[in-house]
């Protein structure tokens, strides 16, 4: 009898150790194949009708922001049809644009705003058009003036979001491409819009989302050119670059992000909004953390809710949402401003006019409100939500990390907080973190000096590491 | 362990009593609860209440001119279309090659003189009540001799409006079986003809009361009420303030409450239908639960989501554009007649509904600019946790019926029903129908309505 107990104790003991062999391997395997796992794509083609067999038209052609008179006449003359409903008493922004305030905007629009004043603006950098999967894709191309010797410039690519669009980076780019601090990088930038935006031709064939965008920027890049660069994106943008840094690990040399809801909640997330409020360091989580995200419910669902009405409606409803919008400058004025008060702090929802001009002039505002209008945009825009929301949460980008050198700069408005902890589960090869002083959503715009800070923080760091 | 007789006799008589104590308990606990909502009062005009209030009724007719369709015209052909996409049909919304067809009719077909008069057909009135001009019309029965009168107010909701109505008026206001109908319908406060609230807060509660105040005024002290969409949540809430005053509800849609008897009816259902109270009927209406309900629920509730939050900003676009109002407001009468209609290229909408019909409906929001307001109602009803407001913790005990349309937009057993509505007299599946049941099956909506309120008239 003790024999056959002996016999079996080992035989236990061999399976268990087996056992733990093929769960590390496996462990290993998974391991090793997500760090190999890349984001595939296939080609596509987005024009009208069928593609030519004919090579497609490569060239790169001078583009320049034009108007007429009779796009302004167009454009008053709707103004003066708008037909105001007013907001109930004392209701500031809580129930979206304020009425009475929004005829101020409307009539400094009407009667101040110097259009042709900002066209020139918008053309003080080169635009260009290039033809990628059937569609015409515009984007500016800023060289710096000059360049230090023995060097050349980063080369680096910025992506826009909704409802921005290029003309975000517009405070961003002069500090990025001047060679006044030496001991700066000089950057050499590419601003595409994305397709369905501004001057960018709008796909005519289902299913564009966030990957084909991807994969047609890089297109855009190698056709400009460049086999490495950088990525700077927020909102929609952060998106795209992450998809970008998916599908070519190897051309993507940094990827700074100031917008990064995590797309899958992992386990450790998970833990850390259970615990977090009790052991933040065990998360690593600052006051600031525990500020943004307890109670859970009413700050990370609640807000949620209340502020996520446009982007249901626009997954599900492109075509209906923006009809109107389309016809009526003054609605999609509010449709598209309400975004840049509540976004660049909540509470901007209890002033009477928003919080408007706090940190933005109206000439800006406007400008990116125009480059919707005169290119008729705003439908194929909401598109875009419906095209990556139609997967739902699983889509295959969605499983796989992110193993690019990644900055993260956290400013305190952000519309999503996402504490350190957060944002490594995606990104696992975080370079920077950098908490901000003071910022929202639209931060390139809002704070282009922070922002320029930041990624010149970043890129150094990841150019010493490759110099090395 | 060990007792002896005296004690047994002793704890039999304390279990005894206090048994009883329980069950008396209950009951008093059980007729305690509220059975009636309170009525509460408001104020929604400009400014502050004013002392006195003007309760005089005053005739309307509805009117238009040449200017109002001249500047329609110009804004409909001030509209700038965008390309759909490819095979797009109306999964991305309503679809812009079926809409330009709409429009072009609408623009060059529809006469809406002609419609104004068919609006005014029945006698249209008004009435201030709590600050608020109040839209309604009154239609008696041509033949009132030897039939039983009865009154009932039906409630339209939205994008609807009283003229969702038009159809059902003649059948409910011709004698069946000697009984036939004096019916009143009123616009809810910020839809069509009647006025919008100035202050914030107006919900179906408040339109429930203004509602009850407009039947006293008119000189109903009982009366019937039938309704859907926001209706039937305002005539539920008539019914609970004062049931002594409706005398029956009849519902064609029923917002169920959550909780543990539908949850464990979700998962049961499917394998034993009868245990959970559902019917096989009511099994095929409703499962797959998650693919019918939830994702369709959320495939179509971004409109709502967004009128419960920013009805400002979303209201804005649409009171400028007719044609992007009509895209917004048709877009429902396609989906919730049918889902499968997302599927068509022109959404289905011709199927049940005229344009004439439909364009008339649009009209009424268009000449009014009462969009915006329509869509605040959403936020002031569900602003709050709407679960937690009284009127969802309260039971209705007024006689009740349903009628259950197989394309209305989430299927309510009436064992879901039964959870808040106590007395339930008529429960019909339909044979066909969807969300707007009176505008597009008027004959089979007035037949149950007919059928429901001789039962309650019989008792």
């Amino acid at each position: 009898m003790w024999c056959i107990f002996h016999c079996y104790t080992s035989l236990t003991c061999l399976s268990h150790v087996l056992l733990a062999l093929v769960i590390g391997g496996l462990i290993y395997f998974l391991v090793q194949r997500s760090k190999n796992q890349v984001l595939t794509t296939e080609d596509g083609w987005w024009g009208s009708g069928a593609p030519r067999d004919a090579g497609e038209d490569d060239t790169i052609r001078s583009f320049r922001v034009t108007t007429s008179d009779q796009e302004l006449e167009d454009l008053y003359r709707r103004i003066d049809l708008t037909r105001p409903f007013p907001s109930l008493e004392d209701s500031q922004f809580n129930y979206g644009f304020n009425s009475q305030y929004l005829q101020k905007v409307v009539s400094y629009w009407r009667n101040e705003f110097d259009w042709r004043k900002q066209v020139d603006k918008l053309n003080q950098y080169p635009h260009f058009k290039t033809k990628i999967e059937g569609i015409d894709i515009h984007y500016l191309h800023v060289k710096p003036k000059k360049v230090p010797e023995g060097t050349s410039a980063v080369p680096l690519i910025m992506v826009h979001g909704w409802p921005g669009s290029f003309y975000e980076f517009y405070g961003l780019i002069p500090l990025l491409t001047d060679l006044s601090n030496p001991h700066n990088l000089v950057f050499e930038v590419v601003c595409p819009s994305i397709p369905g935006y501004g001057f960018s031709e709008a796909p005519h064939k289902k299913g564009f989302d966030s990957v084909c965008a991807a994969r047609i920027f890089h297109k855009l890049m190698k056709r400009l050119g460049f086999q490495q660069y950088y990525t700077h994106a927020g909102d929609w943008g952060w998106l795209v670059t992450t998809n970008m840094a998916q599908l070519e690990p190897k051309t993507v040399k940094g990827l700074h992000l100031n917008f990064a809801p995590p797309s899958k909640p992992g386990l450790s997330m998970a833990l850390s909004m259970m615990l977090g409020r009790h052991f933040p360091k065990l998360f690593g989580f600052t006051d600031f953390d525990i500020q943004r995200l307890f109670p859970c419910m009413e700050k990370l669902v609640v807000e949620s809710i209340k502020e996520t009405g446009y982007m249901h409606i626009q997954a599900t409803k492109p075509d209906t949402v923006g009809r109107g919008l389309n016809d009526s400058p003054v609605g999609l004025a509010a449709y598209i401003l309400e975004k840049f008060s509540t976004w660049t702090s909540h509470d901007f929802r209890n002033l009477d006019d928003g919080g408007l001009t706090r940190k933005f002039s109206l000439d800006d505002l406007l400008t990116n409100v125009m480059i919707y209008w005169t290119s008729g945009c705003i439908i194929s825009s909401m598109r875009f939500y419906k095209e990556n929301f139609g997967q739902g949460l699983d889509a295959p980008h969605a499983k796989i990390p992110v193993y690019v050198p990644t900055g993260f700069a956290c400013f305190p408005n952000e519309l999503m907080h996402t504490p350190r902890l957060w944002v490594k589960q995606k990104y696992r090869k975080l370079v920077t973190f950098t908490p901000m002083d003071r910022g929202g959503h639209f931060a390139a715009m809002e704070e282009p000096q922070l922002m320029a800070e930041d990624i010149q923080k970043f890129t150094k760091i990841v150019e010493g590491k490759v110099k090395e | 362990m060990l007792r002896d007789k005296k004690g047994n006799k002793k704890k039999s008589l304390l279990d005894l009593s206090v048994a009883a104590g329980g069950i008396m308990a209950y009951i008093v606990y059980k007729r305690k609860k509220p059975r009636t909502i309170p009525l509460g009062d408001g104020w929604w005009g400009v400014g502050e209440k004013t002392l006195s209030e003007d309760q005089k009724i005053y005739p309307f007719q509805v009117e238009t001119s040449d200017k109002e369709i001249e500047d329609l015209y110009e804004r409909i052909d001030r509209t700038r279309y965008a390309d759909p996409l490819e095979d797009g049909k109306f999964h991305y919304g309503f679809n812009s090659t079926y809409l330009k067809k709409v429009v072009s009719y609408w623009r060059h077909e529809f006469d809406w003189k002609k419609q104004v008069a068919v609006l005014n057909k029945y006698p249209h009135f008004k009435t201030k009540i709590e600050g608020l001009d109040v839209h309604f019309i009154h239609v008696r029965p041509p033949h009132r001799e030897n039939q039983k009168v009865l009154p009932i107010m039906i409630v339209h909701g939205w994008p609807g409006s009283f003229y969702e109505f038009y159809k059902i008026l003649p059948l409910l206001t011709q004698s069946h079986d000697g009984v036939v109908f004096e019916v009143i319908c009123p616009s809810i406060p910020g839809y069509g003809f009647s006025e919008a609230s100035h202050k914030q807060g107006f919900n179906s509660l408040a339109a429930a009361r203004i509602f009850l105040k407009l039947m006293e005024r008119l000189g109903f002290s009982q009366f019937y009420l039938q309704g859907g969409d926001w209706g039937s949540l305002i005539t539920t809430n008539m019914a609970q303030m004062k049931p002594q005053c409706v005398k029956g509800l009849h519902l064609n849609m029923c917002m169920s409450n959550r909780g543990f008897k539908v949850l464990l009816s979700l998962l049961i259902g499917p394998y034993l239908p009868f245990l959970v109270g559902l019917s096989r009927e009511d099994v095929r209406r409703l499962f797959p639960f998650f693919e019918k309900n939830v994702f369709e629920m959320l495939r179509e509730s971004g409109y709502f989501h967004i009128q419960a939050t920013k009805p400002d900003t979303a209201g804005c676009g649409v009171n400028d554009s007719p044609v992007g109002l009509a895209a917004w407001i048709l877009e429902k009468f396609s989906s919730w007649a049918d889902l499968k209609n997302r599927d068509l290229e022109d959404g289905g909408l011709e199927r049940k509904f005229s344009l004439d019909d439909l364009l008339t409906n649009v009209m009424i929001y268009w000449t009014t600019g009462s969009i915006t307001s329509s869509m605040r109602f959403y936020k002031e009803n569900l602003g709050s946790n709407l679960n937690n407001r009284v009127d969802f913790k309260t039971e209705i005990f007024v006689p009740t019926g349903f009628a259950a349309f197989p394309n209305e937009l989430m299927h309510c057993p009436k064992s879901w029903a039964q959870i808040r509505y106590r007395n339930i007299q008529s429960y019909t599946f339909m044979p066909r129908g969807g969300h707007f049941a009176a505008f597009e099956e008027p004959q089979l909506l007035a037949d149950d309505l007919f059928n429901f309120v001789k039962k309650v008239e019989k008792s």
